[in-house]
């Protein structure tokens, strides 16, 4: 008798618990966010994560969207097979809603692929690589900006900016264009020399080079010799670098140096010094220093993250992400779902202007589900510091442009 | 003309740095018959040495050389005795743990610095000489100094001192060697030692010039391999020349034809070497084939 209580009071138990977790999974709407948390990415995919965390707490301290908490689940990808095993992974043991990432755009191919296999969706918030949304993938929305933007922004701050602070006219400058000559600063080049050759702007030449090159002295002495007033460089932070110390030690002093994509951080200040790196432009992702009226919730942003982590962003992507995630529960409210289609359909709806988000972002997608209003904006090394500098209205009262052209 | 001086130096100066890294790797490979493809990680790990001693110690990269080339000595002393050593006669074997030796000193590195990538500053490093319109850093002056004074020392060690002296028997016939009294396995750990030392001293002038990261071992090891199959195995001089062929072809390509291509031309002429002469420019003939001889 006894025993047959217990084994009622047992079974009571199992089902008890079972409801319990049912209950928790409809209360909690999980996103898996894919990045590389291990590896010589970590850092970034940390940075991208916190930034994440950041919109999720904010909301879910205001209630959270449709009623539910909203959940964070990390997966760890540094290349695409690791991508494709981390949404196989979420989606089965996690039971994740969504998808969110990435700082690689490889492993959003692969990721997002897999993942519409499970017919979830795949929100992109960083990863750059134009053809991301080329595929047409009915899951895949990108919400940042792609590489075509590097390209648009750069020449946008070299016609704009530097034509009138060197007081020529676009038609009387001389750039080099230099890259890394993977597909990623293959492509940014390509764009970058048709929209200046369009503005009149004479390209002198244009090199490649391997971002793991031993020396690259060659490649400075053939941008040297043509003597340009813009040399203008997109690569990863390794060559930054080297290109920069060769520079120095090679006595080739452009007017103006405008890197793409790298070159803001710590890193490029360390290896290259402040000295030298005073007046250099850097395109990349928008900073909490951006005008609150460019930005409005920037600073916000950075105070939060401040208290959070208790330091300062490591790298400007943490803004983007947290921007990111923030339209994506926006959306996921306006849809009533993270089904795909109806969030897709949402998406679709959605109209706000540039300004409208904290990184300067406004929402509006093209038919490939590209975010149209999600530019990047241009800093400048000033004593040792990053300034926002372009476009002028991200920037912050007071800042100036300085050595410019450099001494 | 100016231009080919200039490309003429740029090329010398950057041989410097391949037959640095190729110095300790040829040593190895002569002497014990490994191919060590963790040589790039044993560089990588004197850079961070030379990181360590600036961080904690504040030593200007070159006085760290004091410290991090013994330190790497050490170290190539241990991976030996507790890796290799254990492996002993199976070659194949010992290549597989030379890989597995790669990916732990990588991550572990990794896992310690979270990749970010570190800056070795030296106050001597950056300036520059400037000889009419061709402008030398310090840092690799330094480099070409480093790697003609390692090879005239480490020719006149193997010539000149016993130990050297069991090193050249050693490679040249091992069961000989160990009957005229040689202890084979001590020479062959001393050997790896000096090829590690070698590494670390690679790795310590080349840190002010680069952004250290992980993996940055990887970027010379390609370079290095060529440069020792070239000049010849297990032969110093031919490490030293080596080097410079790789160097000033690749500023000359990089220069006058394209950057992106360059390292696909001094591919070509490695591929022409190997197959006009088999055991490099400096190799003794045959040299390519006695360690798998003998382990027959």
């Amino acid at each position: 008798m006894l025993a047959k209580g217990l084994k009622h009071l047992c079974t009571a138990a199992v089902l008890a618990a079972a409801m319990t977790g049912v209950a928790h999974a409809q209360n909690v709407i999980k996103i898996g966010a894919i990045n590389p948390y291990s590896g010589p990415l970590a850092l970034y995919g940390d940075e991208l994560a916190r930034g994440y965390q950041l919109a999720v707490d904010e909301r879910n301290a205001s209630g959270g969207v449709l009623g539910r908490k909203i959940e964070i689940v990390r997966g760890d990808a540094g290349n695409p097979q690791q991508g494709i095993a981390a949404v196989d992974q979420l989606v089965t043991r996690d039971k994740v809603d969504a998808f969110i990432g990435t700082y690689i755009s490889a492993v959003s191919n692969a990721a997002s692929d897999t993942a519409q296999r499970y017919n979830k969706l795949y929100w992109d918030t960083n990863a750059v690589a134009a053809e991301l949304t080329e595929r047409g993938l009915p899951n895949f929305i990108r919400v940042g900006p792609n590489a075509q933007n590097f390209a648009d922004m750069s020449v946008r701050a070299v016609v704009e900016m530097i034509a009138p602070a060197l007081k020529k006219q676009p038609k009387d400058l001389v750039v080099w264009l230099e890259h890394e000559d993977s597909i990623y600063g293959k492509s940014i080049a390509d764009i970058q020399k048709k929209l200046l050759e369009q503005k009149g702007v004479k390209v002198a030449g244009e090199g490649s080079h391997n971002f793991k090159a031993a020396d690259l002295t060659d490649a400075i002495l053939r941008a040297k010799r043509t003597n340009p007033d813009v040399w203008l460089q997109t690569g990863y932070v390794p060559d930054d670098n080297l290109l920069l110390k060769t520079a120095r030690e090679q006595g080739f002093k452009p007017p103006v140096i405008e890197l793409v994509g790298t070159g803001d951080t710590q890193e490029t200040l360390d290896a290259v010094g402040g000295d030298y790196l005073e007046g250099v432009f850097v395109v990349s992702y928008p900073r909490p220093d951006i005008s609150e009226k460019y930005g409005p919730g920037a600073a916000a942003f950075l105070a939060a993250y401040r208290k959070a982590y208790n330091r300062d962003p490591i790298a400007p992507q943490s803004l983007t992400a947290y921007t990111g995630m923030k339209i994506l529960l926006e959306v996921i409210d306006a849809a009533g779902s993270t089904d795909v289609a109806k969030v897709r359909a949402a998406a679709a709806k959605m109209d706000k202007p540039l300004h409208s988000y904290p990184s300067g972002f406004g929402v509006k997608f093209d038919d490939k589900f590209q975010n149209t209003r999600a530019p990047f904006t241009v800093i400048q090394w000033q004593g040792g510091k990053q300034v926002t500098v372009f476009p002028d209205e991200a920037r912050a009262s007071g800042a100036s442009l300085k050595n410019t052209p450099r001494k | 003309m100016d231009a080919l001086l200039h490309v003429l130096v740029i090329g010398v100066l950057l041989g410097g740095i391949y037959g640095l890294v190729a110095l300790g790797l040829n040593l190895i490979f002569g002497v014990i018959r490994i191919v060590n493809f963790a040589h790039g990680e044993l560089v990588m790990l004197g850079m961070y040495g030379a990181y360590l001693a600036y961080s904690l110690l504040g030593l200007d990269a070159y006085v760290s050389i004091l410290v991090v080339v013994p330190a790497l000595f050490v170290v190539g002393l241990v991976v030996y005795r507790l890796v290799l050593q254990p492996l002993h006669g199976e070659s194949s074997m010992q290549i597989f743990a030379t890989f597995a030796l790669v990916i732990i000193f990588q991550n572990v590195v990794l896992a310690v610095t979270r990749g970010e990538g570190y800056s070795v500053p030296s106050r001597i490093a950056g300036h520059t000489l400037e000889l009419g319109d061709v402008r030398v850093t310090v840092s690799r002056l330094a480099i070409l100094a480093a790697v003609t004074l390692a090879a005239v020392g480490l020719h006149l060690f193997l010539q000149r001192t016993m130990v050297g002296k069991s090193i050249r028997a050693v490679t040249q016939d091992r069961q000989a060697a160990r009957l005229m009294g040689i202890n084979v396995e001590r020479t062959f750990m001393i050997t790896f030692g000096v090829g590690s030392a070698l590494a670390g001293l690679a790795g310590v002038l080349l840190a002010p010039i680069y952004t250290l990261s992980p993996g940055i071992g990887g970027n010379f090891i390609l370079a290095a391999f060529a440069v020792v199959v070239l000049g010849g195995l297990g032969s110093v001089a031919g490490a030293y020349a080596g080097g410079m062929i790789v160097g000033i072809v690749e500023a000359f390509a990089g220069y006058y034809i394209d950057p992106e291509l360059k390292q696909a031309i001094w591919f070509l002429i490695f591929l022409a070497v190997l197959i006009v002469r088999p055991s490099g420019l400096f190799g003794q003939p045959g040299a390519e084939e006695i360690g798998f001889r003998e382990q027959e």
